[in-house]
């Protein structure tokens, strides 16, 4: 039977990661897939994201059921209970329906088998093969035996077979055997071979010796295929295209009507390539050249061999697929026309890419995190970046703004002044600075006031070789002056291209490219693609940052989701049972203790039967036993059939790669019916490694240290059962009835639950009602309609109108809410998750002549009036629109989103109307992201003319006979010029709704601005700190309707996985409180970082939220009672774990003496 | 009140003698930190066989009475590591372990205990290079200081 997941997730970066979590959490199986050998994308190469400069990513972790998934560093992988991970695996074909889709998948093999690979590194030292390091950007060397990404977690080398040159040194070094070159297999790899030619007969069975493969020479392509319908198990057929045109065209077709599949070569002369090509198509595999060259011909064929025998295909049933394949840095040495050469990338080692950059900045970079110049190693103290290189460029058919190189450029020009100590000079060389986020602009003004990164409009026509191996750049600035300078370095900031692999993959899931070759989706369903049941995440559809991709993925996965409702995929509905562990806490500890000694290295390097016998008279400790390969299914087996035996309480294992383990604990607690909590994983390999010249009984004693750290833990543990979980109310709440609110209730209905929408006003629809066009050229009034019939027709959705939210109690899980109507009715409603889509305005503005004169309107009235006509395009002698008005400068620093969109859209209309019509924009940046991006280049094609301002010198208005008349700086002219429009647009932006009773009630937070404040800008972008309460759409930031449907669905989708639950349970580390010390002080509630703390005035006691509770320790470690407990770290165990860490070997030189107040049998039975 | 013996380590502190392997405790929060330590063991980097790892959950819930306990009896150093500044995957955790490291810092001496012997650092998960030569940089360091002598201190 084919597996079934709920979902299958192509591509397994922080895109696929999130679709993949949000669909997991909701009990969905998903299958994750990525092309690489490594999980984590792109994001394994970057170090530090903006605007914090750090990165944080583990925010993205569950936070409830934690213990489901991992809770370590995330760039590094991570399990979950209910995803699969598939890596080096790509999708080849995808067939069937929504509900059922039949995926096939291919895996490349590694040729390095995970369960006996010990990371050792002896393969990579070996192997004389030198391609440039993909992990460092091109910068550095790697070899053919690597490991992709040095720090994953479960990291084993890879054999890159591409590069590989069959040496087979590495399978020599090898010392657990762990590289498969496939031995067995060969004597079964029958090799026919048709040819007439003798030369090649004769030499052939000679040359493939070592492989050595069966070899079958026949000399006509009849007696060939004789020799197959006889039965002759061949699976590769060599074909030389010398015979006669019509026989090997016979033969081939023959051949694979016999055998389909069967892997066919080609020895096609330099005068038999057309043929070749022809046959090609026919279905054969590829073609070796005549006449064949023994160093070429031989590994080729022995890497086909590996492939043929060593790849598998794989066959899923799954109701949805989630495209998140990412996107990759443009190279600008790989286009054509000659931009590198004007870049000097690839000449001068001075010049980078961002990516590059961005190495160079990391401790696991190729200069280990020291900034100097690849090649003379220069400390890079002049940096210059270059902005938008293959980006917003239509030569290189880019007509798209990447939308992410901006903020990077900044990070890392704010990195660079961080890594020198604020001596590095930064400047960066822009056309338009697109801080396009709600914290993104004050990021920029840190950086230029605070920081003293220098921003210059320009750009460099000329980057010369300068003196000592620098750069000089040329330019002319802003005031028109040529400039020439000297840098140490130039960094590129390349832009997003769709992946390499981008044709296949839309072919394999049948699936639109737009133009610009990323992933087809419509403005106004952004998460969907053109195939029903085939959801974009990520920056597949569109370059996005973390934040944006985030958003993205968290909207496909709703879409996901409820595309397996609908087609009732193959979920199976009823629930997992939760494992149920037997209460031990009144039984006397009883530790079985087992020790993975298959290893080499430990039988080396540690003395096993000393060790052994000194773990046995530890306390508690009842078996000491002897697992050999922990790390393989047999291992388990073999401890599982060893606990059943010995019945213990706690279990601890001793092996490698502890992080390895964990999803294995929860398998032997259920088989054990045991707590997980109270088993535990050692590494006890790694200190047998370390360092040569070490003693083995220094090896010996660093390792019974260490188990004897993990047994005094697991000792100590408590063993009582967990708290109770809280029960799920199934409804949700959502709090205004605009484009946000009512697609996050149409998505958390479309799935099941009931959804309650409260709206103020009288009528849904909210700011959207105002809109008259989109610039993509929808129609957002028949859309809005659309949606808002949905809604009132939805029987899972219930509106109250008129109302508002008057109260509010309670958790994730289990709020109630007490909402009032106009009418004076009061509804107290029980819910487990809360959406607020509170929505914003457009800003008032009353300066610059607006409200005073008709001929000032802002740009939301100007859509009105040209949609309903009292606008007349033809009549008009010039129009005039600025922007900015008032945003991205105090007290609203932030760019809206919406204005410079707006202003495009009504400017393209004004000149579709009336082309000859003037139109002046006085702009600071255009912020046309993405691919909005096109409309900019049109509306400057069509003829209107674009003038940069600067904060300082701002256009003025003033009003001549009720005409404005703009007097302005045209930085082009280098003089003032002076506009009569007959209308002038202001570009005020959007404000939030006044919500803040609102976020008292709900017990959230807000921006400066008015903003809701989110968990985490970037991991975290529709949760709040405050669990189960979740925000989209304009309330939450400046956004088109695009963003506001895709942050809606994406909180949909968050609300979903609360109530998808029955009941909510906490992780295993969670905070309690011994209400016998506590003296309630209140300084636990004080240092929560989460407010899961509160005092309960009714029973005069400290409670603990245990949802909310992320189980950080900081309220143990300020009480002064010990009051405070946290599960898994008790004082006790804390304690026993130093006596033990400090104890002496029993002949030890320098031995303490055990101190006999404060510490209890450990040391002395460590002692032994 | 008892009273605690309150010499200077300074001097009384033995010769560091060649053969002398210090105990260090190291308390690491379990998202950087432990992290990196291993990665730096998966990555066979060479350390220190002298330092023992307490996996914390974050460098904000070591309480002070677990480096006093440790150094009392018989860790000669104690090191403490968790995410860089700001990194914190509990918001503000190591904000709060510096607080307390720079004040339990400045009592240390009162007692007797060098300050050297403790030492806070920022070590992120992805940088294993950095764990082992940190954690390898202040063995050394230990290993010049010689052994602690926390018998005297103890309460007579």
């Amino acid at each position: 039977m084919k597996k079934q997941y709920g979902a299958l997730v192509v591509g397994a970066g922080i895109g696929g990661m999130r679709s993949a979590l949000d669909l997991a959490e909701t009990g969905q199986k998903v299958a994750l897939i990525d092309a690489r050998p490594s999980m984590g994308g792109i994001l394994t190469q970057l170090d530090h994201q903006f605007p914090s400069d750090h990165c944080g990513m583990c925010k993205m972790l569950p936070l409830t059921q934690r213990d489901q998934s991992s809770q370590y560093c995330l760039r590094k992988g991570f399990f979950h209970k209910n995803i699969d991970i598939y890596l080096h695996t790509e999708l080849t074909a995808l067939e069937g329906d929504p509900g059922k889709f039949h995926a096939t998948l291919s895996r490349r093999s590694t040729f390095v088998d995970p369960t006996r690979c010990v990371s050792c590194g002896l393969c990579a030292e070996v192997c004389p093969v030198r391609v440039p390091n993909e992990f460092n950007a091109g910068l550095g060397q790697r070899t053919a035996a690597y490991l992709p990404v040095p720090h994953n977690i479960a990291n084993h080398y890879v054999v890159d077979l591409d590069n590989c040159l069959r040496c087979w040194r590495c399978f020599e070094a090898c010392p657990t055997q762990a590289i498969d070159f496939k031995f067995k297999e060969r004597e079964d790899f029958h090799v026919l071979v048709v040819s007439a030619d003798e030369e090649l007969t004769r030499t052939l069975p000679e040359w493939l010796k070592k492989e050595n493969f069966p070899l079958h020479f026949t000399t006509s392509g009849e007696d060939g295929l004789a020799l197959l319908s006889e039965g002759l198990d061949v699976k590769l057929l060599l074909l030389d295209l010398d015979l006669h045109a019509a026989e090997a065209e016979r033969t081939l077709r023959r051949a694979l009507e016999l055998r389909p599949g069967l892997a066919i070569v080609l020895l096609a002369g330099p005068d038999k390539q057309d043929a070749a090509a022809e046959l090609l198509k026919l279905g054969a595999r590829e073609t070796l050249a005549k006449p064949l060259e023994r160093a070429t011909a031989v590994p080729r064929l022995d890497k086909l061999f590996m492939r043929l025998v060593s790849d598998e295909a794989l066959d899923l049933e799954v109701g949805a697929v989630i495209l998140a394949a990412g996107f990759e840095c443009f190279n600008p040495a790989e286009v054509p026309c000659g931009s590198a050469d004007l870049l000097l990338y690839g000449q001068h080692p001075g010049v980078l890419t961002s990516l590059e950059f961005e190495r160079l900045l990391s401790s696991t970079g190729p200069s280990a995190g020291s900034l100097v110049r690849p090649g003379d190693g220069k400390p890079l103290r002049r940096i210059a970046w270059l902005q938008c290189v293959g980006s917003r460029d239509v030569k290189l058919k880019a007509d798209f703004c990447s939308s992410i190189c901006c903020m990077i450029s900044i990070k890392e020009a704010m990195l660079a002044k961080r890594h020198t100590r604020g001596e590095a000079e930064a400047t960066i060389f822009y056309m338009d600075m697109r801080t396009s986020g709600r914290d993104y602009q004050r990021y920029r003004d840190e950086a230029e006031t605070g920081a003293g990164v220098r921003f210059v409009p320009a750009r460099p026509h000329s980057i010369l070789p300068g003196p000592e191996g620098d750069l000089l750049i040329q330019y002319y600035d802003y005031s028109g002056e040529l400039k020439e300078e000297i840098f140490d370095a130039l960094v590129l900031a390349v832009g997003a291209r769709p992946p390499k692999s981008m044709a296949r993959l839309a072919l394999a899931a049948g699936v639109d490219l737009n133009e610009s070759g990323f992933c087809a989706t419509r403005p106004l369903a952004p998460n969907r693609t053109s195939r029903l049941g085939v959801f974009a995440a990520g920056a597949f559809g569109e370059p996005a940052d973390i934040r944006g991709s985030l958003i993205q993925a968290g909207a496909a996965a709703m879409g996901a989701s409820r595309m397996m409702r609908v087609y009732h995929g193959p979920r199976d509905e009823t629930p997992e049972a939760e494992p149920k562990y037997t209460d031990v806490s009144r039984e006397a500890p009883r530790v079985l203790m087992a020790l993975c000694t298959s290893c080499p290295t430990l039988e080396r390097n540690v003395d096993t039967a000393l060790l052994r016998s000194r773990m046995a008279v530890l306390p508690g400790v009842v078996r000491v036993a002897d697992v050999p390969r922990a790390c393989t299914r047999e291992g388990w087996e073999l401890l599982r059939q060893e606990a059943e035996a010995v019945k213990p309480n706690r279990v601890l294992i001793g092996a490698c790669m502890p992080y390895m383990h964990v999803p294995r604990l929860r398998d032997l607690g259920e088989a054990l019916s045991l707590n997980p909590a109270l088993m535990d994983v050692v590494d006890i390999h790694t200190a047998t490694f370390a360092g040569a010249g070490a003693e083995k009984t220094v090896r010996t004693e660093e390792t019974a240290s260490l188990l004897g750290m993990a047994a005094a833990k697991l000792l100590g543990a408590d063993p009582s059962p967990q708290a109770q979980a809280t029960p799920v109310a199934p409804q949700a709440l959502v709090v205004g009835g605009g484009l946000a609110g009512m697609t996050a209730a149409m998505g958390i209905a479309d799935q099941g639950y009931k959804v309650v929408l409260v709206e103020e006003l009288e009528q849904l629809g909210g700011l959207a009602m105002n809109l008259r066009a989109t610039l993509e050229g929808d129609d957002p009034v028949r859309f809005m309609e659309d949606l808002i019939e949905q809604v009132e027709k939805n029987p899972n959705i219930r509106v109250l109108k008129d109302s508002r939210v008057v109260l509010s109690r309670g958790r994730a899980g289990r709020f109630l809410t007490v909402v009032a109507t106009g009418e004076g009715v009061a509804h107290s409603l029980h819910h487990g998750a809360t959406i607020l889509a509170t929505g914003g305005h457009e800003t008032k503005v009353y300066e610059y002549g607006n409200r005073v004169h008709k001929c000032v309107l802002t740009q939301m009235e100007l859509e009105q009036r040209l949609a309903d006509g009292s606008v007349d395009a033809a009549r008009l002698g010039g129009v005039a629109m600025i922007q900015c008005w008032r945003s991205r400068d105090e007290s609203r620093n932030y760019c809206s989103r919406v204005c410079c969109q707006s202003a495009l859209k009504n400017l393209l209309l004004l000149k579709k109307r009336n082309p000859g019509l003037p139109v002046f924009v006085f702009y600071r940046d255009i912020m046309s992201t993405g691919f909005s991006e096109r409309f900019y280049t049109e509306a400057r094609r069509t003829g209107a003319v674009f003038i940069r301002y600067t904060p300082e010198n701002r256009p003025k208005v003033t009003f001549v006979d009720d005409k404005p008349v703009i007097v302005a700086l045209d930085p082009v002219l280098g003089a003032e010029i002076e506009v009569h429009p007959d209308l002038l647009a202001l570009s005020s932006g959007v404000e939030p709704n006044d919500v803040s009773e609102l976020a008292e009630l709900f017990g959230v937070g807000l921006t400066p601005d008015g903003f809701y404040q989110e968990a985490e800008n970037k991991w975290r972008p529709v949760d709040f700190l405050k669990h189960g309460v979740f925000a989209c759409g304009l309330g939450l930031a400046p956004a088109t309707m695009r963003e506001a449907i895709l942050s809606a669905k994406a909180a949909a989708q968050r609300a979903v996985r609360i109530l998808s639950e029955k009941s909510l349970s906490c992780g295993n580390a969670v905070a309690e409180v011994r209400h016998s010390l506590c003296s309630r002080c209140g300084r636990c509630i004080t240092v929560c970082p989460y407010g899961a703390r509160s005092l309960d005035l009714a029973r005069d006691s400290i409670t603990v939220d245990e949802q909310l509770c992320q189980g950080c320790g900081s309220c143990m470690a300020v009480c002064p009672n010990s009051a405070t407990v946290l599960r898994g770290f008790r004082d006790e165990q804390v304690m026993a774990m130093i006596d033990a860490a400090v104890a002496r070997p029993p002949h030890g030189t320098q031995g303490a003496e055990p101190n006999p107040q404060s510490a209890p049998a450990q040391p002395a039975h460590m002692g032994g | 009140m008892p009273e605690l013996n309150v010499m200077q380590e300074a001097q009384s502190a033995p010769t560091p003698d060649a053969g002398f392997e210090p105990a260090i405790v190291a308390f690491v929060c379990n998202w950087c930190t432990y992290t990196a330590a291993d990665l730096a063991g998966t990555a066979r980097m060479v350390q220190s066989p002298n330092v023992r790892l307490i996996r914390m959950m974050c460098t904000g819930m070591v309480d002070p009475k677990y480096i006093i306990k440790a150094l009392l009896d018989g860790a000669d150093a104690v090191l403490i590591s968790g995410c860089h500044p700001g990194d914190c995957h509990y918001i503000n955790g190591n904000y709060k372990a510096r607080r307390r490291v720079k004040l339990l810092a400045e009592i240390l001496p009162r007692f007797g205990i060098d300050k050297r012997r403790l030492k806070l650092t920022w070590v992120g998960a992805s940088e294993g290079n950095e764990f082992a030569a940190t954690v390898n940089r202040f063995a050394a360091e230990i290993k010049d200081l010689g052994p602690i002598d926390t018998r005297r201190l103890r309460v007579r």
